[in-house]
């Protein structure tokens, strides 16, 4: 939508410019300045070589979080935000791309044949392949399946996946115990804490997220869009649609995968539970919220739900219901004691939030943003 | 299996078919044949039982489906905060008369206000009755004593439930009318989360017991009806027991199934219900008010929800559970056709005789978790739109 | 009708095991609970004890209590004296159960300035997403009960910094391994058959590996299978059955509250009876369970939860002749007065008992610490120190021994859940009837737990572990 408008006095002269994410000299410095300070975050914690404590350090994790996530939510964007097929079964991809990473970092035997252990650079891509093709085959169904039974189809890979993983698997994977995985290192470099971290997973969540950008804006993604609106139409347009709802869910996946991945090695253990439907849900929540088909969606969703659970609801309990007040509630009103209210907290704030937030802006945050961009690009006749 | 081949297009499915159905012979055929033949009928008497349950559930999710086509994440929440609002009313005695009026209050006033409170005002009639229906209410709620617990449990957990439906419709639901279909899927998980709160408020997550299919035992305790038992040993070589509380849910959900099904058959609301569910557009051009359809659908979906709950939780127990056990119907509402309300029933059946004959069949999770999905998959693969689904077809 | 309910339990338990009176001075504990002698004053320091875990999830029941617990034991401790003069308080966040969150909390904990130095999960399953982390961090942690990987890690030999304040569930069953094999009470006899039938999950799969099986073995008890279910079940009929058809003559359940209520339940429905006996973890003998399985009664005339065996590795709310347990059941009492709501009979169980436990368990590391380093000075790493080389009885409710590297406490011993038989004094069986007790409109009858043993070393059956058989 804002692609449409263009600053004035700003004229295109060659395709490249036509087609470049960022037109003017401004648009450029924003960007890579923006990247720039969000890499010099982690240098501003107590754990920073200066030692200067401006940010709290938990805002890295919280950060890192939010990247690893937004990586996965950005494939679900793309497999339903723009190709319109629902997916229930996104953290079980995850849970393939996690265990994936994890033995081939580990290394690992079947019968007397021994695979070596892989450094972290090849794992990492060879896990998100190889969920890729997982999340294929389990996109097969969409051949026959639409809507609802797409979306049923895909819980059962939720289902199956963390099952496969269990059990049959369980001489790798240790069943239901969690699996050990070893910090990244790189070369001389080790990854074993959450600020260092941080810079195996910003710069992989910009780029995951350029990549999911330039996806939507190729030829790729127009077919996808045109899957979304009327499969029978891009049909007839000569689009190879069950070839391009194929296409989607390897790309799904392939994000889905190296957010796992991520996940494992930020953990540095991977756990089956990890990967419930619950996380499934939330990944879908978070798209929803942040609006789903808009480029910046699933960080507006991601960054939406880890702020309120992180650090907004954290902040109310410490201030207004400190475990006094909610004694005094509790006094006041005999049904009510302080325990219950304190289990009841968290679900009743995060879903009051959510749903204040769905009337408020049911089309996702990202919604609101283009038009804020829009009316601010217009003014001072944003009307 | 003639139309098949006849036609040649639809030659690849009927090979699938008889390969799936060949595959599971040659397979399972060998275990099926080494269990004993009375576990072989207990299984299925005990997943047709617990199949009851599912289908009620799954019949709850197909009306809000056919209603507004949103799938209902928070039905287990309603589920169990109905089952807890029945518990509650069933097993307190003296219900405090302000408490009792101002609950009759709300719901009702939710009820007559369907339309909009500017309707109200020009139906006085509608107030005559709902201050009538207040009055009645709160006498039936403030019953004293164990005698009127069942008049009072039903009608106090009939009200919850209604309240519970007609509120999320109306403050989360109705908000979302004309606005993507993804925002109101996402509005039933953020209910989920505040029904889910609201129980670990009210009630706590003790585990309560329901003593609804309950008999009294000779020391005088109150317990949950005894088994029934047949001695079948000479005929399958083992005994057959079949659990009398779940028989009474089985058969108690299969009343609340043909009485759904007659009201959607032969109601005018429930005529109008169908008429909205086929084209909302269409149905409020011929005079159909779909606002109060919506209304009305949420409600009884509540309704069922709450049935499920009370007999699902006579069943086994009361607790905080009981919300995700409606994720365990979602295979059942989808092999059945989820337009389908016959489709929900045989869904849910079915789903429950693969539960118990997998659990027979295989040791560990396989028959809580994999079979039913397993066997959706097949199934959705052979026929994509279900059993009983309508097919549809696409135009441009 | 909650508060009459609770008041006659109350009335009813009091009563009968007339519990005495402890005499104590306004400030200062009673002799039985002995601190190490405080060398620094601490008046106007606070001590935070921060805990986290599923509060509103699948665990709430068992999770609630412990917050009940450690909110009354705190005041006690406070009102007495507290830590050489400094305050307990608490402090703690929910994480719904969900693993993420757990990672999410512990995150803002662990980097909250100054550094936590000690926590306490509730969860095997968190602590195992934490071990690496908590280890890194350098921050002790307290935990009910671990399981092998959560404390001693993925080879079993590498001690962490997770302290579990109860045996290993794998410790728990080969204890009642050992119980079977040599059959004090001459219940079992020979040729005995265990199946395990428990919760989907690494709880409930905690105790279910070769090592304590091969043990079984050596002691003489077998493994028929291994059946799991989902706490959402319907129905468990059909694993029942499998595990007696596959020779089961003792069903073990590593679940909780309605786990091994449904265990019994499905038994006594399907006839089996005579056939199987009952046990389970430590959590199996919790007074949840004993209420829930009410809702059945077995031939004998009994609730289908009785007879269940089950580890009791610390006191029970019915021993009052030791000291602890009195001092608990009066605090109880009294908190009772004010908060009836959060006070109820369900209130009375393992959680409960295990937040007193923590908050003595506190004072004693904190006081022994400070001596050793100074307050001002505490590190987690101290802590930690203090944690190895501990042995001491937190209330006398248990013996609490992490020295020569273990994780795990190893003191253990084999109780039965029964009913209060109509003397008030003794169990209910066939002969004895149970007491009822009207509560509210419901009969209800009193669950009490019976020690069969006295307090012995769990067998150590961590993989690699002293008591696994060679081989």
């Amino acid at each position: 939508m804002s692609a449409n408008i263009r600053p004035a006095g700003v004229f295109d002269t060659g395709y490249a410019q036509d087609i470049a994410l960022n037109r003017t000299r401004t648009d450029k410095i924003q960007a890579y300045g923006g990247f720039v300070l969000l890499l010099l975050i982690p240098l501003l914690t107590v754990a920073g070589p200066l030692g200067l404590n401006i940010v709290p350090q938990s805002w890295i994790g919280i950060i890192n979080r939010i990247g690893i996530f937004t990586i996965a939510v950005l494939g679900l964007n793309i497999l339903i935000g723009y190709t319109g097929q629902i997916s229930l079964g996104h953290a079980a991809f995850m849970a393939v791309g996690a265990y994936s990473a994890a033995f081939m970092v580990r290394g690992f035997t079947v019968g007397d044949f021994a695979f070596p252990a892989l450094p972290f650079w090849l794992a990492l891509p060879l896990a998100a392949l190889f969920t890729g093709l997982v999340g294929l085959l389990f996109g097969l169904p969409s051949l026959r399946v639409k809507g609802f039974y797409l979306a049923m189809a895909t819980l059962a890979a939720q289902f199956i996946i963390p099952w496969v993983l269990r059990n049959p698997l369980s001489t790798w994977t240790g069943g239901s115990n969690p699996l050990q995985v070893p910090f990244p290192e790189l070369g001389p470099l080790q990854f074993n804490s959450s600020s260092e971290m941080y810079y195996i997973i910003i710069p992989l969540a910009v780029f995951m997220a350029l990549a999911a950008r330039n996806i939507s804006r190729t030829r790729v993604g127009r077919a996808f869009i045109s899957v979304r609106d009327n499969d029978l139409a891009a049909e007839l347009l000569g689009i190879n649609v069950f070839a391009y709802k194929l296409q989607a869910f390897f790309l799904s996946a392939l994000f889905a995968g190296v957010a796992g991945a991520l996940i494992a090695f930020e953990d540095n253990t991977v756990s089956v539970a990890s990967f419930g439907l619950d996380t499934s849900i939330l990944t879908l929540g978070m798209l929803i919220v942040g609006g789903a088909g808009f480029p910046l969606g699933p960080l507006f969703g991601v960054a939406f739900f880890r702020l309120v659970e992180d650090i907004v609801i954290p902040f109310l309990k410490d201030t207004l219901l400190r475990p006094e007040t909610l004694n005094s509630i509790a006094q006041t009103l005999p049904f009510l004691d302080a325990v219950k209210i304190n289990s009841s907290l968290d679900p009743i704030m995060f879903g009051t939030a959510l749903i204040v937030f769905l009337i408020l802006e049911p089309r996702g945050i990202a919604h609101r943003w283009e038009i804020l961009k829009i009316s601010w690009k217009l003014r001072p006749y944003s009307h | 299996m003639t139309a098949a081949l006849r036609d040649p297009r639809k030659l690849p499915s009927l090979i699938a078919t008889v390969a799936v159905i060949v595959i599971a012979l040659v397979w399972l055929g060998p275990l099926i044949a080494s269990s004993a033949p009375n576990r072989l009928v207990q299984s299925g008497i005990t997943g047709l039982l617990v199949g009851g349950v599912y289908s009620l559930v799954a019949l709850g999710i197909v009306v809000i489906n056919k209603a507004s086509g949103v799938f209902n994440f928070a039905h287990g929440g309603m589920m169990m905060v109905a089952g807890f609002i029945f518990f509650s009313f069933f097993t307190t005695s003296n219900i405090a008369l302000p408490f009792a009026l101002i609950y009759s209050l709300v719901t009702v006033g939710l009820a007559v206000s369907i339309f909009g409170w500017r309707n109200l005002l020009r139906q006085p009639s509608l107030i005559v009755i709902g201050v009538v229906a207040v009055i009645a209410l709160t006498f039936v709620l403030t019953l004293p004593g164990p005698n009127y617990k069942w008049i009072r449990g039903i009608v106090g957990g009939a009200m919850g439930a209604a309240l519970l439906g007609l509120a999320v419709e109306r403050f989360t639901i109705r908000p979302l009318i004309g606005q993507p279909l993804f925002a109101s899927v996402m509005m039933t998980l953020a209910v989920s989360l505040i029904l889910n709160g609201t129980t670990q408020l009210i009630w706590g997550s003790q585990p309560q017991t329901l003593l609804i299919f309950s008999e009294v035992n000779p020391i005088g305790i109150e317990v949950k009806a005894s088994p029934l038992r047949f001695d079948t040993a000479e005929l399958l070589g083992g005994n057959i027991s079949v659990e009398r509380t779940r028989l009474y849910a089985f058969g108690l959900s299969l009343v609340a199934f043909l009485a759904f099904w007659l009201f959607f058959r032969y109601t005018s609301v429930g005529l109008a219900m169908r008429a909205t569910s086929e084209n909302q557009m269409l149905a409020q051009s011929v005079g159909l008010r779909v606002r109060m359809i919506l209304a009305i659908a949420w409600a009884i979906a509540a309704l069922l929800a709450g049935v499920a709950g009370v007999l699902h939780g006579g069943a086994t127990n009361l607790d905080t559970n009981m919300q995700y056990l409606a994720l365990r119907a979602f295979p059942a509402v989808l092999l059945g056709g989820i337009e389908s309300i016959g489709g929900a029933l045989i869904g849910g059946l079915a789903i429950g005789l693969t539960e118990e004959y997998s659990k027979l069949l295989f040791s560990g999770d396989i028959g809580e978790q994999l079979a039913p999905y397993i066997v959706l998959m097949v199934v959705l693969v052979l026929r994509p739109e279900g059993l009983f689904g309508q097919k549809r077809i696409d135009r441009i | 009708m909650k508060k009459a309910q609770f008041l006659l339990m109350l009335v009813l338990l009091v009563g009968v095991f007339a519990a005495p009176a402890l005499a104590q001075d306004d400030a200062g504990f009673p002799d039985f609970i002995q601190h190490t002698e405080c060398e620094e004053d601490l008046t106007g320091q606070n001590i935070e004890i921060l805990h986290f875990g599923d509060l509103s999830g699948s665990y709430a029941f068992i999770t609630q209590p412990l917050l009940v617990g450690l909110e009354d034991a705190i005041n006690y401790y406070n009102s007495n004296g507290g830590v050489c003069g400094a305050t307990l308080s608490q402090r703690f966040d929910d994480t719904a159960g969900v693993p993420d969150q757990v990672v999410a909390t512990y995150d803002r904990f662990s980097t909250e300035d100054p550094k936590p130095q000690l926590l306490v999960l509730y969860a095997s399953g968190d602590a195992e997403a934490l071990r690496d982390r908590v280890a890194e961090d350098e921050i002790p942690v307290l935990i009910s009960a671990g399981s092998v990987p959560g404390l001693y890690g993925d080879d079993g030999a590498t001690p962490g910094w997770i302290f579990a304040t109860n045996p290993l569930y794998t410790d728990q069953l080969g204890s009642f391994c050992d119980f079977v094999g040599n059959d004090p009470m001459g219940v079992f006899g020979e040729g005995q058959s265990i199946g395990y039938i428990s919760w989907e999950g690494a709880f409930g799969r905690a105790a279910d590996t070769e090592e304590v099986w091969s043990y079984c073995e050596s002691v003489g008890v077998s493994h028929a299978g291994s059946e799991f279910f989902l706490p959402t079940t319907q129905d468990i009929s059909a694993q029942v059955q499998n595990l007696v058809d596959a020779g089961a003559t003792i069903l073990y359940t590593n679940s909780l509250a309605t786990g091994p209520a449904l265990v019994a339940a499905t038994v006594v429905n399907l006839g089996l009876e005579d056939q199987v006996v009952l046990a389970g973890v430590n959590w199996a003998l919790d007074t949840s369970v004993g209420l829930l399985g009410q809702a059945t009664f077995g031939s004998d005339g009994l609730p289908s939860t009785d007879g269940l065996f089950g580890s009791a590795p610390f006191y029970w709310w019915t021993e009052t002749d030791q000291p602890g347990i009195a001092l608990i059941r009066e605090q109880f009492d009294a908190a009772a007065e004010t908060a009836p709501e959060s006070h109820t009979p369900t209130t009375q169980n393992i959680a409960y008992l295990l937040g007193w436990q923590t908050v003595d368990l506190y004072t004693e590391i904190y006081i022994q610490t400070a001596n050793r380093v100074g307050f001002e000075n505490i590190t987690g790493a101290d802590i930690k120190e203090t944690i190895e080389g501990l042995d001491y009885s937190p209330l006398g409710l248990t013996t609490i021994n992490f020295q020569e590297g273990r994780r795990s406490t190893s003191a253990n011993r084999i109780a039965m859940m029964g009913y209060l038989a109509e003397d008030g004094a003794s169990m209910a069986d066939a002969e004895n009837p149970p007491m009822v007790v009207t509560v509210g409109e419901r009969q209800l009858l009193v669950p009490i737990n019976v020690a069969l043993t006295d307090f012995v070393d769990a067998p150590d059956l961590r993989p690699g572990g002293a008591d696994v058989p060679e081989g």
